[in-house]
């Protein structure tokens, strides 16, 4: 009843064809192939850029700047798996119904027209020659039937009756690893924190949006190192991270290249590294434009009063324009509004490469507050690491797939159902002894097999 | 450093191997045939004993580490296996005659990381991302894949050089050349090899970059062209199923991913990517 309904229906035919594998195998190899050739993602803006509009709204419409990850690609992915699971649902039972099956021992068909070393002949008696033998295929096969007639004796053994499900194994486990992907892409993320040595962040970036999450614990990034071999090419990343819950410190852990640390199912990767500005800085102040007054050690938010006792002044922020160490510096005299401006290091050096509007800006001007001039003469630097941070519980499933995809390679590839025959006939006088045998795959071992145990027989009634 | 001085000597030994399988195939003679594969036999033992001497020699430099990560250490590797594997197919099948067709895959290889002005042949520490366990079996299961793809590749050729079995040809180079069902079998066989090793192969990478990169999976070039490989030899497999399709289809099918097996291997180099260590 099954059977018809599955023929009649012509979806279903469609979707049971191998070529159709094939067709969507080509199709899938020749797309990603685009996808590898067209700049994806990031690396597509300066590609963009030289696109005229139409293209570009036209290649944007299919999707081509995220190939693997837009709609028809997705599409043709899902039918690839929906052809792979009529394939095997259609093929399945008649694969299963030879696995179950028990081909009868009393079978002399496939004893007809064997070659001659396959034939054995002996003088000794039937009963002799039964037990001899009966022995030898005991020793050789740990399982077989056997069945006596009046004229002789049928043995059967089978080697690698699952052989057949090896297949069902290997489709089996492509629809788990793409549900562990599935489910990743569902139920995970990726996200990204950058923490600069001695401070504690306490959200993460989500890639492919702006917005952050929260982990429900702090990460302080205690220690950043890096080393390099005398050639120059890193050797080693290392960041040393302490996890805290409400500020309370739970667990120490170094993360390098290919040690990632997981905490509360977050798994924290070494991603990138860069140098940050310090809370310490040192500047100099000046009377006009050269006479020096002071060298200072500053630091973030620090008030100090000024030499000539107008008001204080502190530091606002510190950090690298470009590769520039700056300096914000916020002087605030009583029942003013305070005077913010920018501090460079370097500035004689910079100045020419700076916009004139901006040298000419009060922001930018270190003497904006008459008669002093800022001077920044160093910032204290420090690293910052940046670490990947992604929760993925699709991982596991992912890993059960690829385990499931060896072992049913091995058994698709490497096993194979064999059919072992002997056929011990009484003839009177002698006894005749035939041995033959079916493989679904790899004849050739089959028949290598079939001849040692022809030649082991034998040898059994020499002289 | 001596290794990579014992390396492109060798280029020329399996030169002269190729010359001796050439003749073997032209003049239809046995002892042409012998010498080539003791030839090739003592290249591959001197090649063996190369590839231990850098291992040594890296150890010497205080780097210690496994000779499996530039690019030219790749193409030496991809040599050797090649050469492994096809010994043992000319043991089992009794045949020389792929000799001539695999023996100048082997030779290019040397001699390319050996002379071309872009691959240095200098040991060079591992960089972070390549301090790893995996390296070893992912690179060796990589790279025996790529060493069945390129005997599949030798088949297919033959296959297309011997022609129908009824054109009955008298040249002796076409008479040494196994009938197209035998090759056809001997074809599939490396084509099994091949695809499970990539897939062990692309399972160990994607294991790997989980830890190194954190994802399995990231569209990488060359991730993606190892799966577009796999997607070709899977078409490959699934062909011999399709009624009426054995033979010169598939053929032109696994030249097809023997070309993808190319570009996985080198083209993707000049594509910005996550593996760009492999590329000098």
């Amino acid at each position: 009843m099954e059977e018809i309904g599955k023929v009649s229906n012509p979806v279903w035919k469609f979707f049971a064809s191998v070529k159709l594998t094939i067709v969507f195998l080509v199709l899938l190899a020749i797309f990603s192939v685009a996808g590898t050739m067209i700049p994806q993602k990031e690396g597509a803006m300066e590609f963009v850029q030289r696109l005229n509009p139409t293209t570009f709204n036209l290649m944007d419409f299919f999707g081509l700047f995220d190939l693997y990850h837009a709609g028809w690609f997705r599409f043709l992915i899902a039918m690839l798996v929906l052809n792979l699971v009529v394939c095997s649902l259609e093929r399945f039972p008649s694969a299963w119904k030879r696995v179950k099956a028990r081909p009868s021992v009393e079978r002399t068909k496939p004893f007809e027209e064997l070659p001659d070393t396959l034939l054995i002949s002996t003088e000794r008696g039937y009963q002799e020659a039964l037990g001899n033998c009966l022995n030898l295929f005991k020793k050789r096969f740990s399982a077989f039937r056997s069945e006596e007639t009046e004229y002789g004796t049928f043995f059967l053994a089978e080697k690698g009756r699952f052989s057949p499900l090896g297949v069902y194994i290997v489709h089996l486990s492509v629809l788990v690893i793409l549900i562990g992907a599935l489910a990743g892409s569902f139920f995970g993320f990726e996200g990204f924190v950058k923490i600069p040595e001695g401070e504690t962040v306490d959200s993460i970036m989500v890639r492919g949006g702006n917005q952050s999450l929260s982990p429900g614990f702090e990460i302080r990034c205690d220690k950043f190192t890096v080393e390099f071999y005398e050639n120059g090419s890193p050797k080693e990343y290392k960041s040393e991270v302490t996890f805290l819950s409400g500020g309370k410190e739970i667990e120490k852990r170094d993360i390098l290249v290919n040690h990632p640390a997981t905490f509360k199912g977050i798994t924290f990767y070494q991603s990138t590294y860069e140098k940050v500005a310090g809370k310490e800085l040192r500047i100099k102040l000046r009377k006009g434009l050269d006479e020096d007054l002071e060298t200072i050690d500053a630091e973030i938010g620090k008030k100090m009063e000024l030499p000539g006792k107008e008001g204080f002044f502190q530091i606002l922020d510190v950090r690298h324009m470009g590769t520039v160490p700056a300096a914000l510096v916020s002087v605030e005299i009583q029942g003013a509004e305070p005077t913010r401006f920018w501090i460079f290091e370097d500035f004689e050096h910079i100045k020419s490469r700076l916009p004139a509007q901006m040298i000419n800006s009060p922001k930018f001007d270190p003497a904006a507050f008459k008669p002093y001039t800022f001077l920044l003469l160093g910032v204290q630097e420090r690293y910052a690491t940046g670490l990947q941070a992604n929760q993925d519980p699709g991982v596991p499933v992912v890993w059960a797939g690829f385990i499931l995809i060896i072992l049913g390679f091995i058994v698709t590839f490497f096993t194979s159902h064999q059919t072992i025959r002997m056929f011990v006939e009484n003839k009177g006088k002698k006894t005749v002894i035939r041995v033959t045998g079916s493989a679904s795959r790899n004849r050739p071992a089959l028949d290598r097999d079939i001849q040692r145990l022809a030649e082991d027989i034998r040898s059994l009634f020499a002289a | 450093m001596t290794s990579s001085a014992i390396i492109s000597y060798l280029t020329f030994v399996y030169f002269l191997a190729f010359v001796f399988y050439l003749v073997m195939m032209v003049m239809g003679r046995r002892l042409p045939g012998t010498l080539a594969t003791y030839t090739l036999l003592g290249s591959f033992a001197a090649q063996t004993a190369a590839i231990i001497l850098r291992w040594q020699e890296s150890y010497a430099l205080g780097m210690g580490r496994a000779p499996f990560s530039n690019l030219y250490e790749s193409l030496i590797f991809f040599a050797w296996t090649l050469v492994l594997l096809y010994l043992i197919v000319e043991w089992r099948t009794k045949n020389k005659s792929a000799g001539a067709f695999v023996t100048p895959l082997i030779f290019l290889a040397l001699a390319y990381a050996s002379f071309s002005p872009n691959i240095s042949s200098k040991i060079m520490p591992l960089i972070p991302a390549l301090k790893s366990n995996w390296l070893i079996t992912h690179v060796i299961t990589c790279f025996l894949g790529y060493a069945a793809f390129a005997l599949s590749f030798g088949f297919s050729l033959m296959y297309l050089f011997k022609g129908n079995d009824s054109a009955n040809n008298t040249a002796s180079f076409l008479r040494l050349i196994p009938a197209r069902g035998i090759l056809d079998e001997l074809n599939y066989q490396m084509v099994v090899i091949g695809f499970l090793m990539l897939t062990l192969g692309i399972i160990t990478g994607s294991v790997w970059a989980h830890s190194a990169w954190g994802s399995y999976w990231s569209w990488d070039p060359k991730e993606t062209w190892s799966l577009i490989t796999w997607l070709v030899y899977a078409a490959v497999i699934h062909s011999r199923l399709v009624r009426g399709w054995k033979g010169r289809k598939i053929i032109i099918l696994c030249i097809v991913g023997f070309a993808c097996v190319l570009f996985t291997y080198f083209g993707v180099n000049y594509l910005a990517g996550l593996h760009s260590y492999a590329t000098s």
